[in-house]
């Protein structure tokens, strides 16, 4: 009797279950496992030999100075890039919840750099950056924008987290702003009763009680900038001279331009266990910030 | 107020939804799926068959799918698929991931270099020599074989080195201008002072890293001698850390040249930006005289409005002794052939795609296409068309006379040379580093090919 209920209950959970586990099988967790087989051969496409070398790849990721200092350089990319575009992400959608007239059609506004493809976006900022800004800088005598963004090491790594930011703003925005109309109305009644003023409200009510939406928001922005690489190719192609090569893009110039794939493919292990380390701290620390209204 | 908060997560369900269908979309430009199909087409009826082309000569992908449609209806059975790959963009890494899936496309027009590198994935055409050495210029197949293999069929010719705009320079010096009477380095000098003085500015720089890395630092390697196996030899001592590239004369002529192109670089206040149009617009207005490019730039140039009219080349002169190899010579190669995969086609598709390129060398379809419209020049016999190039006829009268730089040592370098040194020499044109530090910058990168 048993026995037939939980045959019963594996034949139910493999008809709704099954499709989605062998989608997830087939383009996560096998590549994944693959990848991880490929780091510990010397594989290369074109003789196709493939022998396992043990942890050679890893020695020499470990040794690549070049992408030790551009894991440093996404790192602080990924800082600045969650920060600001959190910071801007909340306060827009504070300002657009507050019920102003055409609020709706602002969000959408703020929304839509999201839909832009990263190529195309790239490429927008780039004519940006490179030419419209050049072109005031110089006609107006901003020194700032006299000589191009991307082609100066220190700005063009503003202008690339610019351009992320940019992206990710509207992204977080609508995460933030189902977050504050899930605020209780009676909370907010009672502190305006009681006095309060509105940043009081803020830091005292909003922030607490939307501790979920910004561990939802820090999570997002910071797995999408790690894995970064439109945006790097369309804007700065990793230029000038390779000062803004963010991780992703040296992994897949190490495999795919060099040839080697095993170090490539090391590497993107290795990236992917940094990633997973910090985002998995951050919600594992913010998570326990929440409290119940 | 609750409407308007299920109405919110709806819509943002339904973008984010958008957003990542948005992105398999895009992810799929030819899986395995085509390529099954393809498969069962051929057994079905044994004569359609479905070709794709992979196209690293990015500027003139719209003539190649005209040239698809046009042989389209002259074989119905055969239909080619256009494979593009961005101007300057990541071409290799799509080829390379093209391949390493197993969806390799059937006929690639790619770098003689790329093809070398994968010899063993594609057709041996050695049963086609005879043919097309018939049919090609004089020397025209043996400079494509790679490690004496006909592995790829040529179909442009290229040069490249100082572009000038006739106007600008004989408005500068108030005569008419003989290209032959820059035979050095001052020579050049003297020219850029006058035209600076006419308020012009005197040279183009485009600070991409292919044009610095391979076409001018890579002059280095092609210039060591007119032997290409030389030239490799050079190569393998470079990576063995046996050459002093600061005791190299032609390293020291060429870089003292690129200091003379940097200080009266028309880019010089922003050498980087690197806008590849707007850099070969100002060329051809007349706005800068010369130009570091190649006659690939009338793909751009060609159809501008209100450009000028003549245009000529110049070799780069590297020394102050006329006699030197270079001052006399342009950089000459076949860059780009045809070449037909040989890992996953079937021979049905093998032989079609042979039919196809033959078609697009020696019909006159194929011709003016690869002439007027692309505006290259084709090292062929009998051709049916001719062509606008100004600057590939320019060029032509260097190749007739024999004065050449033959740049074929390229094919044999790693493919990431281009863009590692490129960053070197970026660095260079920005002040970043000195020329002892580009140096080691260089023989840093060489050594790491050490015995590969």
């Amino acid at each position: 009797m048993n026995k037939k209920l939980s045959l019963k209950n594996v034949g139910t959970f493999l008809v709704f279950g099954g499709p989605s586990i062998f989608a997830f099988a087939a383009v996560v967790i096998i590549p994944f496992i693959v990848g991880l087989y490929l780091t510990f051969t010397n594989w290369d496409v074109r003789t196709g030999d493939s022998s396992l070398i043990g942890f050679s790849n890893y020695l020499e990721v470990f040794q690549d100075k070049v992408f030790l200092s551009q894991l440093w350089f996404t790192l602080k990319y990924v800082f600045f890039t969650v920060v600001i575009a959190n910071v801007f992400a909340f306060f827009i959608a504070l300002a657009l919840t507050r019920g102003g007239k055409g609020e709706q059609w602002l969000r959408t506004g703020f929304f839509t750099p999201n839909l832009v493809g990263g190529i195309v976006l790239g490429y927008l900022w780039q004519t940006l950056f490179s030419q419209v800004l050049p072109y005031l800088g110089n006609k107006y005598g901003w020194e700032m924008f006299q000589t191009s963004w991307l082609t100066d090491t220190g700005t063009a790594f503003w202008a690339l987290i610019i351009a992320t930011a940019w992206q990710l703003v509207g992204y977080l925005m609508i995460i933030y702003i189902a977050g504050f109309t899930g605020v209780p109305n009676d909370v907010l009644e009672a502190a305006s009763i009681d006095g309060a003023n509105r940043s009081s409200v803020i830091r005292k009510i909003i922030l607490p009680l939307t501790v979920p939406a910004i561990v939802i928001c820090i999570f997002i922005s910071l797995s999408r900038s790690f894995l970064t690489y439109d945006i790097n190719l369309a804007l700065t192609k990793g230029g000038p001279f390779n000062s803004t090569e963010l991780a992703t893009y040296h992994i897949v110039q190490k495999a795919f331009l060099s040839n080697q794939y095993g170090i490539g493919q090391a590497e993107a292990v290795v990236l992917f266990a940094v990633v997973a380390i910090i985002a998995l701290t951050q919600s594992y620390l913010l998570k326990k910030l929440e409290v119940e209204s | 107020m609750k409407l308007r908060k299920y109405a919110s997560f709806v819509i943002c369900l339904a973008l984010v939804m958008g957003v990542l269908a948005g992105c398999s979309k895009s992810n799929s430009p030819n899986n395995s799926a085509k390529e099954g199909e393809g498969e069962a087409q051929t057994q079905q009826a044994s004569k359609d068959v479905k070709l794709t082309f992979f196209n690293t000569s990015a500027e003139v992908n719209t003539v190649f799918e005209e040239l698809f449609k046009k042989y389209n209806e002259l074989h119905p059975n055969v239909t080619i698929e256009l494979i593009p790959t961005p101007i300057g963009g990541a071409q290799l890494e799509k080829f390379q991931s093209l391949l390493a899936s197993g969806n390799p496309a059937t006929i690639v027009n790619l770098d003689a270099g790329t093809i070398l590198q994968y010899k063993d994935d594609f057709l041996d055409l050695e049963p086609e020599k005879a043919q097309y050495e018939e049919l090609a210029n004089p020397g025209a197949i043996e400079g494509a074989l790679l490690d004496g293999q006909f592995l790829g069929i040529p179909w442009t010719a290229q040069g490249y080195g100082l572009l000038y705009n006739k106007r600008t320079v004989e408005e500068a010096i108030g005569g008419t201008f003989d290209p032959a009477s820059v035979k050095t380095r001052d020579d050049l000098e003297a020219l850029f002072k006058k035209i600076e003085a006419a308020g012009k500015a005197p040279v183009m720089v485009h600070g991409a890293d292919w044009s610095m890395g391979a076409h001018y630092l890579g002059l280095t390697y092609s210039l060591q001698s007119q032997n290409v196996d030389d030239n490799r030899k050079f190569v393998e001592e470079l990576k063995n850390g046996k050459v002093n590239l600061t005791e190299n004369p032609q390293f020291t002529g060429l870089m003292d040249t690129f200091d003379l192109l940097k200080e009266y670089n028309a880019r010089k206040s922003d050498p980087l930006v690197a806008d590849y149009n707007r850099d070969s617009a100002d060329f051809a207005k007349g706005n800068t005289a010369f130009y570091f490019m190649g006659d690939w730039s009338w793909a751009v140039i060609g159809t501008l409005e209100d450009r000028d009219d003549e245009f000529g080349i110049i070799p780069l002169p590297i020394s102050n002794n006329p006699a030197d190899f270079g001052n006399a010579q342009v950089a000459y190669s076949e860059p780009k052939l045809f070449a037909i995969d040989d890992s996953k086609s079937t021979p049905e598709q093998q032989e079609a795609a042979k039919a196809f390129i033959e078609w697009m060398v020696t019909s006159e379809e194929g011709q003016n296409a690869i002439i007027s419209e692309m505006g290259l020049s084709m090292p062929y016999k009998d051709l049916k068309a001719q062509s606008t190039n100004i600057i590939s006829n320019a060029v032509s009268k260097y190749i007739e006379e024999g004065n050449i730089i033959n740049i074929g040592v390229i094919n044999y370098l790693p493919q990431d040379y281009w863009a590692k040194t490129g960053a070197s020499m970026q660095k260079y044109l920005v002040g970043k580093i000195d020329r002892q530090g580009l140096a080691q910058e260089v023989q840093d990168y060489w050594k790491t090919y050490a015995g590969k």
